[in-house]
């Protein structure tokens, strides 16, 4: 549509061609999809969350409501990005975002249309029958912003981490002067700002520095910066700061979640985050043509986009008569500027231009306010009115109403980390006042509007910064300015309306929160500020209320009477605006979300058929797919291999601390719940550790290497954890002893070799020198030497109830010894196969350490009788665990030896059906004794023989029970012993 | 806080320790120990592991309510 290229500081001539909503466009390199959808003619850009009311671009900044597309085509998409910044590209798709079928006809905009608006709490009140939660699905499907992608397909988001003296926030009039004063002082400075150029409001303002116009010193400036090593990070914005470290997301062409994030440590941070301008309710303030002046600016002198033909201008402050000049240089019609304030409030140097405005043919109104826009679908005028005689009203034709209310500091990074602010009556805003250390705001931030004083601001403050950070102090003369006059403004936030009005006078425009909003929050006993956040939703969403939150404080202390100084605003939180989830994933995704530990036999396993789960941090085969299609039916065929022939499995997962010294011993006895010191060397011990509460905490088992040394195992999966347990005991209340605690588990792997042929089978690998010591080994005893010039340990123990053996190698021959025992006629098992081992013998799986069983609820009573003073042992004397209905372990197994019974499954007794008396911790199918066996935690009120329901209603129904033993397989224990 | 300086490596980010408890008021009954650990608002000594670090036991008061982290030592070091 427009022939003739625009002009803009920040237009590079070329075309571009674009989609927006299925049709095409075309715009020029540097525009964004805002000011090229404004030059195209399209105001339209969005609809509310909850009115579905038609929107336009109402900021030229993250702080923009509104205009928030979804950009690619699905499934990669990237939803909510600001149009203001989303830089035009060849061939960009985007579209808008809450509207079905199309923008234009919204199916559920119809709902406001026929049955009026729905106030504050409207949801909450109204939705109530069957319950909220038969209607929350349907409405959400209307509410809410943009769709999450099904598969963004990106590449992971780096984050940077970076030290500097100085960080300067913001790369304005007072952050360039922040920062140049820094630099100058020999302080390495690091500048960050989210629009793709610097400047700031400089890209506008009329005025000179140092006797140059306004961007010809930004240019000067960034060059000297670049001399002296600054480094400067456009398109960069700071998004949270915490403990000193400030999170900065660089967001080339306004992309969120696609680039770095920067984590920089400065020795001191300026914070020249400038002020937000906000807009004055009146009716209809939403409608697309209605825009802040400043958002106006910047789409002209950016990008050349004229907002509109004939335009109206509604502010209560100097600032707007030097804004409707330049726009009627532009070439627009300025037809009304409308002041809140008297015409003596008026600045000289605003009066000037006012009179040459009237002399143009601008009417000039004072004390006279904007009452209403007028138009459908779009601005085609305004309402306008002495503040004094609101009844008086005059209709104005225009196709752009221009509003500014005046400028809210930006202090949102300032008191994120404990600043505090102060209410400033001249600015109608509140200021940040104390800084924690380390920390300085400067120029717009600081309630600072006139160019010279923001210099000088801005100057002092880097100044004190390099100095602060240690570096020298400047004293080159600091650069000097003048641009727009002060605002002089007089606070004014709403227009004059009745109740129907203030239903359509907007506060909040993304949440839809209006005047009649805040009252009706008012009269239903909501007072606080958060209170009133929480129920109208005023300052939730992308733009945390930097349009409205300060708007909706000033009418809310209005109504409420009160000072704003008093009532305040909500407090501002992390992060300063929408950060994608993925950003803050950073490279920690997919495989990277957490290390990988691998035994030395983790690549024979994969190449081996092993399918690998994890534990912990290690992956472990759970079974190998040439015994079945699936754990269930390989694992059967893995355990009963065992208990007829044998079988190999990996448990170098094992946790292996050494712990060695002279008190190494009496360490290990305040550890156990049985004592290590009377484990003679060269034998082990299976021996639980309990928690400070008493509660079982692992278990494992403990070889005495030496008189002074021992190596304890732990259980894989709690391997890291008692590691730091031991160490905390070494490094507390052993203290000075003499003991170390060595982390061991990668120093060797374990083979655990199980079944009747075990002994012949290892016999075979490991020849004829370690055929003797083998035969020797009785229960729990163990032997040393070598095996291929390597260290290897073999300790007769046994967690299947065969006769077993775990081997202790060196990883180094792991791989081999491994090969080997499978060569001599024994086949590799899994965990499902090992569980299965496990449950037919009584021993504990993982689920009967739950943190919640003392060594008396697992039958571990003969341990606690010996009476060793151990950790948690002062606590297992408690009444409670002495209570006649205390769980305790106990076999299960179904009446009629062919019922099914998961773990999991709950345990009722026949007179109380509904209230259940334990439940089952693990069950496997047992291929020995060809029926499901069992673990379960039953009160013991119920003893062996009892018969119980357990009770799955969500997975296999009921089936009914008997208590039995736990040791469901070999009673006698004669297989381990033989 | 989202550093500590351990005494072997210096500043290290958070993330690599561990926090492990609250410290019991001296002379608490085994029960109080467990059950009954006070949090203060404006000072709180607790046990830290630098576990992905150098693994040292750290004792740290810290000031809850500003986030300041008022002294770090470290624990044990006496056994060889």
């Amino acid at each position: 549509m427009s022939g003739n290229l625009r002009r803009g500081t920040r237009l590079r001539g070329e075309t571009l061609r674009f989609r927006f909503d299925g049709r095409d466009y075309t715009g020029q390199v540097g525009d964004t999809a805002a000011s090229a959808l404004l030059a195209n003619g399209v105001r339209a850009m969005g609809r509310s969350v909850k009115y579905r009311r038609l929107r336009g671009v109402l900021a030229a900044g993250p702080e923009e409501p509104n205009a928030l597309f979804t950009v690619g085509t699905d499934p990669c998409v990237i939803p909510n990005v600001y149009a203001p910044q989303l830089e035009l590209t060849d061939g960009l798709v985007a579209r808008s975002q809450n509207r079905w079928p199309s923008l234009r006809y919204d199916v559920a905009s119809l709902l406001q249309a026929g049955g009026g608006f729905f106030g504050a709490g409207f949801y909450y009140k109204t939705f109530i029958w069957p319950s909220w939660h038969a209607w929350e699905a349907p409405i959400r499907a209307l509410a809410g912003l943009g769709t999450a992608p099904r598969d963004a397909n990106l590449a992971p988001v780096p984050h940077e981490h970076s030290s500097c003296d100085v960080l300067v926030a913001g790369g304005g009039a007072a952050g360039l002067a922040a920062a140049l004063a820094a630099a100058r002082g020999g302080a390495r400075v690091v500048l960050v700002e989210r629009e793709p150029v610097c400047g700031g409001e400089l890209e506008f303002e009329s005025g000179a520095i140092d006797g140059q116009a306004p961007l010809e010193w930004v240019r000067a400036t960034l060059a000297e910066l670049d001399r002296l090593g600054a480094r400067i990070l456009t398109a960069t914005t700071l998004v949270a700061g915490n403990g000193g470290e400030y999170v900065a997301h660089f967001e080339p062409g306004g992309l969120p979640g696609c680039s770095t994030m920067y984590k920089i440590r400065p020795k001191q941070i300026v914070l020249a985050l400038g002020a937000v301008e906000r807009p004055i309710a009146f009716v209809n303030n939403d409608l697309p043509g209605v825009m802040l002046i400043g958002a106006a600016e910047r789409f002209l002198a950016r990008y050349g986009v004229r907002i509109g033909k004939t335009l109206v201008l509604f502010a209560n402050h100097d600032r707007a008569y030097a804004a409707a000049t330049r726009l009627v240089a532009a070439g627009m019609r300025v037809r009304a500027v409308v002041d809140t304030r008297p015409a003596d409030a008026v600045g000289a140097a605003a009066a000037s231009r006012r009179a040459a405005l009237v002399a143009g043919g601008t009417e000039c109104l004072a004390e006279h306010a904007v009452l209403a826009a007028r138009g459908g679908r779009e601005v085609r005028g305004a309402t306008i009115a002495p503040l004094a005689t609101p009844s008086a009203t005059r209709n104005f034709g225009c196709d752009a109403l221009l509003v500014s209310g005046g400028w809210g500091p930006s202090v949102h990074a300032g008191t994120q980390e404990g600043g505090t602010k102060r209410y400033d009556a001249s600015l109608g805003a509140f200021v940040a006042t104390e800084q924690p250390a380390g920390r300085a705001n400067a120029g717009g931030a600081n309630g600072i509007l006139e160019l010279g004083a923001v210099l000088a601001d801005g100057t002092a403050a880097g100044r004190n910064a390099a100095r602060v950070a240690g570096r020298g102090s400047d004293a080159s003369a600091a650069p000097t300015g003048a641009g727009d006059p002060a605002p002089r403004l007089v606070p004014f936030w709403r227009s004059p309306a009745d109740r129907a009005g203030e239903k359509r006078q907007f506060i909040d425009y993304q949440n839809d929160t209006t005047v009649a909003d805040l009252r009706a929050t008012l009269e239903e006993g909501f007072i606080d500020v958060e209170h009133v956040k929480r129920y109208t939703a005023l300052g939730f969403g992308t733009d945390q209320g930097r349009i409205g939150g300060l708007l909706g404080a000033a009418i809310l202390a209005e109504l409420r009477g009160e000072p704003l100084a008093e009532v305040g605003t909500s407090r501002l939180r992390p992060p300063y605006h929408s950060v994608a989830m993925r950003s803050i994933a950073g490279l920690r995704v997919d495989e990277n979300l957490r290390i990988t530990r691998r035994t030395p036999l983790y690549d024979w396993h994969l190449a081996h058929g092993g399918v690998l789960e994890p534990m912990d941090l290690w992956m472990r085969p759970r079974y190998y797919t040439q015994n079945g299609p699936a754990a269930y039916e390989a694992g059967i065929v893995e355990a009963r291999r065992v208990r007829e022939v044998g079988g190999i499995v990996d448990g170098s997962t094992l946790g292996k601390i050494e712990v060695a010294g002279p008190d190494a011993a009496a360490f290990l006895d305040t550890l156990y719940l049985t004592k290590a010191s009377t484990i003679k060397v060269g034998r082990s011990k299976y021996m639980v550790n309990l928690r400070e509460d008493g509660m079982v905490l692992d278990d494992g088992i403990v070889l005495r290497l030496a008189e002074d040394r021992f190596l304890a195992t732990t259980s894989s999966g709690h391997g890291a954890h008692m590691l730091s347990h031991f160490e905390h005991y070494r490094d507390t209340e052993w203290s000075g002893r003499g003991v170390t605690v060595t982390d061991v588990t990668e120093a060797w792997a374990v083979i655990v070799v199980a079944g009747p042929t075990s002994r012949t089978a290892l016999n075979a690998v490991l020849g004829a020198s370690w055929a003797e010591s083998i035969d020797a080994l009785t229960h729990m005893a163990f032997a040393r030497g070598l095996h291929g010039g390597q260290d290897l340990a073999v300790l007769r123990a046994s967690f299947s109830g065969e006769l077993a053996f775990e081997l202790h190698c060196r990883p180094a021959i792991a791989v081999g010894l491994w090969e080997s025992l499978v060569a001599a006629g024994l086949q590799p098992y899994g965990l499902e196969a090992l569980d299965i081992l496990r449950v037919e013998k009584g021993y504990l799986v993982s689920s009967e350490l739950n943190g919640q069983t003392t060594p008396a609820d697992l039958g571990m009573d003969v341990m606690i009788k010996l009476g060793n003073p151990c950790i948690g042992r002062d606590l297992l004397d408690r009444p409670a665990f002495r209570e006649a209905t205390r769980p305790r372990l106990i076999g299960v197994r179904a009446v009629d030896g062919r019922g099914r019974f998961y773990g999991g499954a709950q345990l009722t007794a026949a007179d109380a059906p509904n209230r259940p008396c334990g439940y089952v911790t693990s069950s496997v199918y047992s291929p020995a004794l060809g029926e499901w066996v069992g673990l379960a935690l039953v009160s013991r009120l119920h003893a062996e023989g009892a018969v119980l329901t357990a009770r799955d209603p969500l997975r296999i129904g009921d089936c009914a029970v008997r208590l039995t033993s736990i040791v469901h397989y070999d009673a006698s224990g004669g297989r381990m012993k033989s | 806080m989202n550093r500590l300086t351990c005494p072997f490596c210096g500043p290290r980010e958070l993330r690599e320790f561990e926090f492990h408890k609250t410290l019991p008021e001296p002379g608490s009954s085994p029960y109080a120990r467990v059950y009954e650990r006070v949090a203060r608002l404006d000072e709180s000594t607790e046990h830290w592991q630098h576990v992905l670090g150098c693994r040292a036991w750290l004792r740290v008061r810290r000031n809850p309510s500003t986030d300041a982290v008022l002294e770090t030592t470290l624990l044990g070091g006496g056994a060889t």
